[in-house]
């Protein structure tokens, strides 16, 4: 075990510098490119808190899906996802569907480390104006 | 290279060409992209001063379709009735600048986006008029009589139709990518199983209306910029572009752009002669959502690989799933209707 600050410390210490000590120096695109270094360092931050919950939340939820025959020790969660990819691609009868709720809790745990905040909105109006266009019927 | 570098080389092109002593006064570098240099400059002859702009491309190899195309899209644009600039000249040697470009009469006006949601904020009347007067140059454009647009212009094989070659070229991307998403699979699939028909004839498509590519004035829309990706396409696909989420910068319950609901929107289209189609716009929603997913995977891609490397292409990986949520969204309703 390393001895502290954590990784996750660390990188936000990063963000800090570069945001609050960095930036001010820079202009035009050096800005933006530090900006952007800054908020991957965020990202970091969250992930080193994070990732290695959701990394299993993710696996979980993929297995449950996977069918039978598929030995979830024998898997990465990669091969898991792509499998899920593979099939879902191919139309898979009923399979979108089944999906749909693992797929946007997986996206949803993703952005809660990438871009918290992004599923605050939902499309409801969007959505509700397409059904009453009636072409979603 | 900074702008007033271009000077001498501007000066005498335009001296050639105009068979007089020019002199160029560079005002401004206006974007400082790898792929191309906007640069504001006076022409000043003897007897007048041109205020002009110089749309440069240092890279030949960065160019998606040949430049004289989105100069003749510009002016096809133009003579349709809709809000583009007045092209000058075309060149497309690499001398005297370094690579192609193009010199269009200069419009002044507002062009970053979220100075644009400021004035909207501020005007509660602008909002809805740059959406109306979007639909209505949309409208102008694709009725104008395709066959006279540069034959270069990029368009489907023939016997495919622009939503069967824009999937195609998603599936492409797809399958190139590092990890299969779920959620673009399962786009993709929707997609498929939902592709529109040809349409009835060849429209002029601009290819990226969007906030972030229209010039605007206290009193509304002053032009439509960037036609780099001008092509024969699908009338929808320019409606549902500017409406996708990602155009909107935070303002995400303001469909078009950020700055107004849709009503304006198809308003303006349809007083324009413009026919909506609810079906094909929704499609079109959809895949602009999904490709711009991937195109940010391609850009980690590309990052990864050395091609294009830097912070900010590396971080468009992590914003993919910010698109794979909005297709998701997109779709809620979509996948029971298909189950049933």
């Amino acid at each position: 075990m390393q001895d502290r600050p954590t990784a996750g410390e660390l990188l936000d210490t990063i963000a800090s510098l570069l945001s609050d000590d960095v930036l001010p120096l820079l202009e035009g695109g050096a800005q933006h490119k530090v900006r952007v270094a800054a908020n991957l360092c965020r990202i970091l931050t969250r992930e080193a808190e994070l990732g290695e919950a959701l990394d299993g939340q993710e696996r979980r939820l993929l297995f449950a899906l996977a069918g039978p025959g598929v030995d979830s020790g024998g898997c990465s969660t990669q091969e898991l996802s792509d499998g899920l990819a593979d099939r879902l691609h191919a139309g898979e009868q009923g399979l979108a569907a089944e999906a749909y709720p693992a797929i946007l809790e997986i996206v949803k745990g993703k952005l809660s480390i990438a871009k918290p905040g992004h599923d605050g909105f939902d499309f409801a109006d969007e959505v509700a104006a397409r059904a009453t266009s009636g072409s979603a019927e | 290279m900074s702008g007033e570098a271009f000077g001498p080389g501007l000066s005498s092109y335009l001296t050639e060409m105009w068979e007089t002593e020019v002199d160029v006064e560079v005002v401004t570098q206006a974007t400082t992209g790898a792929r191309r240099a906007n640069v504001l400059f006076d022409a000043v002859t003897a007897e007048r001063r041109h205020q002009l702009v110089a749309t440069i491309v240092p890279n030949r190899e960065m160019l998606i379709q040949p430049i004289g195309v989105e100069a003749s899209g510009i002016a096809f644009g133009r003579t349709a009735g809709m809000p583009a600039a007045e092209v000058v000249s075309v060149n497309d040697n690499d001398d005297p600048l370094g690579g192609p470009f193009f010199i269009t009469r200069r419009v002044d006006g507002e062009t970053m986006p979220r100075q644009i949601l400021r004035m909207v904020a501020d005007d509660p009347q602008l909002g809805p008029t740059i959406a109306r007067q979007s639909g209505e140059a949309m409208a102008l454009l694709h009725a104008a009589d395709a066959s006279t647009i540069d034959s270069e212009i990029t368009q489907p094989e023939p016997g495919v139709s622009p939503a069967a070659r824009a999937l195609a070229l998603a599936e492409e991307k797809y399958d190139g990518s590092f990890q299969k998403s779920p959620a673009i699979a399962l786009g993709l699939n929707w997609l498929r199983e939902h592709l529109p028909g040809e349409a009835a004839r060849r429209h002029v498509i601009h290819g990226d209306f969007r906030n972030g590519n229209i010039m605007v004035g206290p009193e509304g829309l002053r032009l439509a910029l960037d036609w780099e990706g001008c092509h024969i396409g699908d009338p929808m696909e320019d409606p549902a572009w500017l409406c996708v989420r990602m155009w909107r910068f935070r303002n995400d319950h303001l469909e078009v752009g950020g700055f107004s609901d849709r009503g304006p929107l198809v308003d303006g289209y349809e007083a324009a002669g413009g026919t909506w189609d609810e079906e094909r716009f929704w499609w079109w929603k959809v895949l602009g959502t999904l490709r711009w997913g991937l195109g940010l995977e391609t850009q980690a891609r590309e990052h990864l690989a050395g091609v294009h490397s830097s912070v900010v292409m590396a971080a468009s990986g992590r914003r993919v799933a910010e698109l794979e949520y909005d297709l998701l969204m997109l779709l809620q309703n979509e996948l029971s209707s298909s189950a049933r």
